[in-house]
């Protein structure tokens, strides 16, 4: 269902929405901003994807949303990552690293 | 499976969802214009801005649904339909929910008649009563009762078999002193609570050693609604309660909702079965363990695990003719295994569902069908009054195929709307089947049984699918009118439908319910003849105005003369009474029981080959008394005295059997025995019915009770002047007054006694005849509805017609003519299938023959009549259509 960026490995956006959740919770933009700062700008979340995303993970049970006050006074829908996320997010993780070990296999001898 | 849930969860929340959405994807930009208006976020100002549409149209897919979206829709469209029409939706859901509610009533009633398990009864499927049939005079008798001896013989002699119950439901006076009381109870194995997963609510249930032959323990359990009512929920084990004339000590209490495997009043308490037996007076209770005279008591069994009922039967078969040889060896004169065929069945625990279920049960089980072909009439008037509306959809219907609207969404949505109707029908038929239910069951099932739909999955589920069906039958003809529907010709015809077609599909479906009606008003006819002629049948005495008095001695001793002293005492009491016209003491009530001996007459070497030949025994003034009427003769006066030479009457049937082409009075019987002196024939009196209204064999004589056995004699005969029943009670106190001891009389009027009997074509009648009079009441609306529709189609034909110079009687004819001939198209069809059915329905007639041309004439009479009038409205505004307005649209 994540309309795919040119700027994203398919598939790849739960994943690494998830991998910033288990840190803190955090709202929608925040969880754009992350990871856009951490990939060094390399990766562009827009909303168009991010926030369909997140309503079929809360759907699956991987987060948990709730309305909170940011430090600015604002009110902002937090996300929390659930256990169900945490044992998504390991499978998820060990499918990428197996796929990126393969990939780099092939690229290397080639 | 979860994540369904949330989504579906979350499609009834989708609004607020989306409007948290926009919240958030405002913030979401609020927060993206200060960063870049900050520049704290490098390149975020050439940033566009995410458009918000987009975003939430790929959210709102989260949490849409899209085949509930168009069941919305639909009901929606479809609430909006009936709210534009209704008269139409009133139409429809009272229909429905008459059929609906009609149906779940009766399945209550037939449900607990038949196939409902009794609370607590463990593993249901494995239990069996035990049916025993043999052949008597070429007829098969089929009894649920048997001697104890029996029922030891088969538990000794079968091996299929886990384990076994006897029970007996009785009646016996309990308490003692002012608060004795008749009850009904229950004489029970100690096996029999073994059969259920239940424990006492108080204390024990009796145990083996406390039912043993020849005299149980005296010890009982008191049901949970006596020990409530009686002792207020006491601790009252070990306080002694006395049941007829042994003080029983109370062992255990059963648990609230126990009823045991009793048809019938719920039991007040239960005792073992030997000591109940045990202690009966008389030969009774002496032998009832080892011969076969007194078979009185039930037998249920448990198979063993693996055991088919067959198997059961056939091993049941085997030891029950073991048993009748054992029986023969004492009883020489028993036909042999060979001509009595003894055969037993492990069959339903409910006699009902049994393999002689009786006419109660078999009435009931027709009136089932009856409700059930209600409900196909009101379902083919609602696809009739849907068909009707389809019809004048067309237009639209067209009109949204052109506009693109898929044909299965139109049929989804037509079969929508009459699931809405049907559920709607079920509510309020619901609401028919609880009151109606209350009103059925007082006329089905036993006194006591609870009818309350709101605890009733069972009759819940048959209304629902009920409903279900009839949203079915009722939606699918219009959905495929409106699939089918001529695009361009619908379109281009327009509004006014110049042409006048019929629809053969309605015709059929009011034809139908003609039919249908006529089917149930034949029915009627010949339960309500019947019920007259059970009512009218001579029974050979009077019922009104006749009170029968029993006499209970609670197992009080008497000789033979403190005996005739009593009975003596309370005739003089009762004559004494200024009601009672006239007063006979009586050995045995028509209905209620009855005697016989053996019986010899020269000249015939077996009288007993003839038939049942029962006495009665009764002082002077019984024909007096009961109305019965002597045609030849006298009856016994007070001179046929003891010493007196000994004198019978006998019924007509008797005399012409014993005597044929003789005259039957001075002839000679002797009863008891060969060597009795002869009992002289003076009169004839007519045929009387003893046990059953039925019996084709009415062999029975009169002795004066004076002359044989004078200590006999179970109670009193009164013939009351004016109402029996109001004069009950007076009666009652009166003959208290002079009996002895704890004994004490019982006063019933002989009408209750027979309406019992008379209660199968009651209900027939009734039921045949509500449920008909509502088939037919129906089936008029519907053929209204129809005739209307089409005089409305026609108004500009009729109005061409008119305007050539049709006369107001010639408009009439031919729109009423149209309504006739529906009617005899459906009475010729409904007289056919009646005709067909009528060997099935003919056992529960009385007297009736269920192919009477007169009933049938009648029902078509009554079918076309009410035809002409429901065509005589449309007719009359036909007469109304303007031949100006047709001429100027032409």
């Amino acid at each position: 269902m994540a309309t795919s960026r040119r700027d994203l490995l398919p598939g790849t956006l739960d994943m690494l929405v998830l991998k910033t959740l288990s840190v803190q919770s955090m709202h929608g933009y925040a969880i754009a901003r992350h990871i856009e700062r951490v990939s060094n700008d390399v990766l562009s979340i827009e909303e168009g994807s991010l926030y369909p995303a997140l309503q079929r993970m809360r759907q699956k049970g991987w987060v948990k949303a709730e309305w909170r006050q940011t430090p600015n006074n604002q009110r902002a829908r937090y996300y929390t990552i659930t256990a169900a996320g945490r044992k998504q997010l390991g499978a998820e993780e060990t499918g990428f690293a197996d796929l990126l070990g393969a990939i780099g296999r092939v690229m290397g001898t080639a | 499976m979860r994540e369904l849930l949330v989504r579906f969860v979350d499609w009834f929340r989708r609004d607020r969802l989306e409007a948290e959405l926009r919240d958030e994807l405002r913030f979401h930009r609020s927060a993206l214009e200060r960063d870049a208006a900050s520049a704290a976020v490098p390149g975020a100002s050439g940033r566009r801005l995410g458009r918000d549409t987009r975003t939430i149209e790929d959210s709102r897919e989260r949490w849409s649904i899209p085949w509930l979206d168009h069941l919305h829709q639909d009901i929606r469209y479809a609430l909006r339909g009936l709210r534009r029409a209704p008269g139409f939706a009133f139409g429809v859901i009272v229909t429905l929910a008459l059929g609906i509610g009609a149906n779940a009533a009766m399945f209550g009633v037939v449900d607990r008649l038949m196939f409902r398990p009794y609370p607590m009864l463990r593993d249901p499927a494995s239990v069996n009563r035990v049916y025993l049939q043999w052949a008597e005079r070429g007829e098969v008798s089929t009894a649920t009762w048997s001697a104890y001896t029996r029922y030891l013989d088969l538990q000794k002699w079968t091996t299929s078999l886990a384990s076994f119950a006897a029970f007996f439901p009785g009646n016996a006076a309990v308490g003692s002193g002012e608060t004795t009381m008749e009850r009904p109870i229950a004489a029970v194995s100690a096996s029999y609570f073994d059969f259920f997963d239940t424990r006492p609510a108080l204390g024990r249930f009796f145990t083996a050693a406390e039912d043993v032959t020849p005299v149980g323990a005296p010890v009982v359990v008191l049901s949970n609604g006596f020990w409530q009512g009686e002792f207020g929920g006491r601790d009252v084990i070990g306080q002694s309660l006395q049941v007829n004339n042994l003080s029983y000590t109370i062992v255990g209490v059963a648990p609230p909702g126990f009823t045991g495997v009793t048809e019938g009043s719920p039991r007040s308490l239960y005792i073992p079965i030997t000591t109940f037996a045990g202690n009966q007076t008389g030969p009774d209770g002496t032998g009832y363990y080892r011969d076969y005279g007194w078979g009185w008591m039930e037998t249920m069994v448990r198979r063993k695990p693996g055991v088919s009922a067959e198997q059961a039967s056939t091993d049941l078969t085997n030891a029950f003719a073991r048993s009748w040889r054992a029986e023969r060896d004492m009883e020489p004169q028993l036909p042999a295994v060979e001509v009595a065929r003894p055969r037993a069945i492990a069959g339903a625990l409910k006699s009902s569902a049994g393999p002689d279920p009786g006419l109660d049960a078999r009435t009931a089980l027709w009136v089932t069908g009856v409700a059930s072909i209600v409900l196909l009439i009101a379902c083919a008037n609602v696809a009739n009054l849907f068909l009707g509306r389809a019809l004048r959809r067309r237009r639209e219907v067209a009109l949204r195929l052109a506009l693109g609207v898929s044909r299965r969404r139109l049929a989804a949505q037509s079969l929508t709307e009459s699931l809405v109707l049907s559920l709607l029908g079920c509510l309020f038929g619901l609401v028919v089947a609880q009151w109606s239910g209350q009103l059925l069951s007082g006329l089905f099932l036993p006194v006591g049984t609870s009818f309350s739909l709101v605890a009733d999955g069972r009759t819940l589920a048959v209304a629902i699918a009920a409903a279900l069906v009839a949203a079915v039958l009722t939606g699918v003809v219009p959905a495929i009118v409106a699939t089918k529907a001529d695009l361009a010709d619908a379109l281009k015809v327009g509004a006014r439908a110049g042409t006048y077609g019929r629809s053969r599909t309605r015709t059929a479906l009011l034809v139908a319910q003609g039919a249908l009606s006529v089917v149930l008003l034949v029915g009627a006819g010949l339960f309500v003849q019947s019920l007259d002629n059970v009512r009218q049948m001579r029974m050979g005495f009077d019922v009104d105005p006749i009170l029968f008095v029993r006499r209970e001695l609670r197992g009080m001793e008497l000789t033979d003369s403190q005996r005739v002293a009593l009975r003596r005492q309370l005739l003089e009491t009762a004559q004494a009474i200024p009601e009672v016209e006239y007063a006979a003491y009586v050995n045995s009530v028509p209905f209620w029981s009855s005697s016989s001996t053996r019986l010899f007459v020269s000249g015939i070497d077996s009288v007993a080959r003839l038939g049942r030949f029962t006495y009665q025994t009764a002082t002077a003034a019984y024909f007096a008394t009961m109305g019965t009427r002597i045609l030849r003769g006298r009856a016994f006066t007070a001179d046929d005295r003891d010493g007196a030479p000994p004198v019978t009457v006998v019924s007509q049937d008797m005399a012409n059997a014993l005597w044929p082409g003789k005259e039957a009075l001075g002839q000679c019987i002797r009863v008891g025995a060969d060597s009795m002196p002869c009992t002289t024939v003076v009169g004839i009196a007519e045929n009387a019915v003893q046990n059953s209204l039925t019996d084709t064999q009415l062999f029975r004589y009169y002795m004066p009770m004076e002359q044989f056995r004078p200590a006999s004699g179970i109670g009193l005969m009164l013939r009351m002047r004016g109402s029996a029943s109001a004069q009950a009670e007076g009666v009652r106190k009166a003959l208290q007054r002079v009996m002895p001891g704890q004994s004490y009389v019982v006063a019933q009027p002989l009408g209750t006694l027979i309406d019992r009997h008379r209660r199968s074509w009651q209900m027939g009648a009734t039921m045949f005849l509500a449920f008909g009079a509502l088939a037919l009441t129906v089936a008029a609306i519907g053929l209204y509805a129809v005739i209307g529709y089409n005089v409305a189609q026609r108004m500009h034909e009729l109005g061409v017609r008119i305007a050539l110079g049709a006369q107001r009687k010639d408009v009439v004819r031919l729109v009423v003519g149209e309504g006739m001939g529906f009617a005899l198209a459906g009475a010729a069809v409904g007289g056919t299938l009646a005709l067909l059915a009528a060997g099935w329905v003919q056992p529960l007639l009385f007297r009736q023959s269920a192919r009477d041309p007169l009933v049938y004439t009648a029902v078509a009479v009554i079918l076309v009549l009410v035809a002409a009038l429901a065509s005589a409205v449309p007719a009359m505004r036909a007469t109304r259509a303007d031949p100006n307005r047709a001429l100027r649209a032409e």
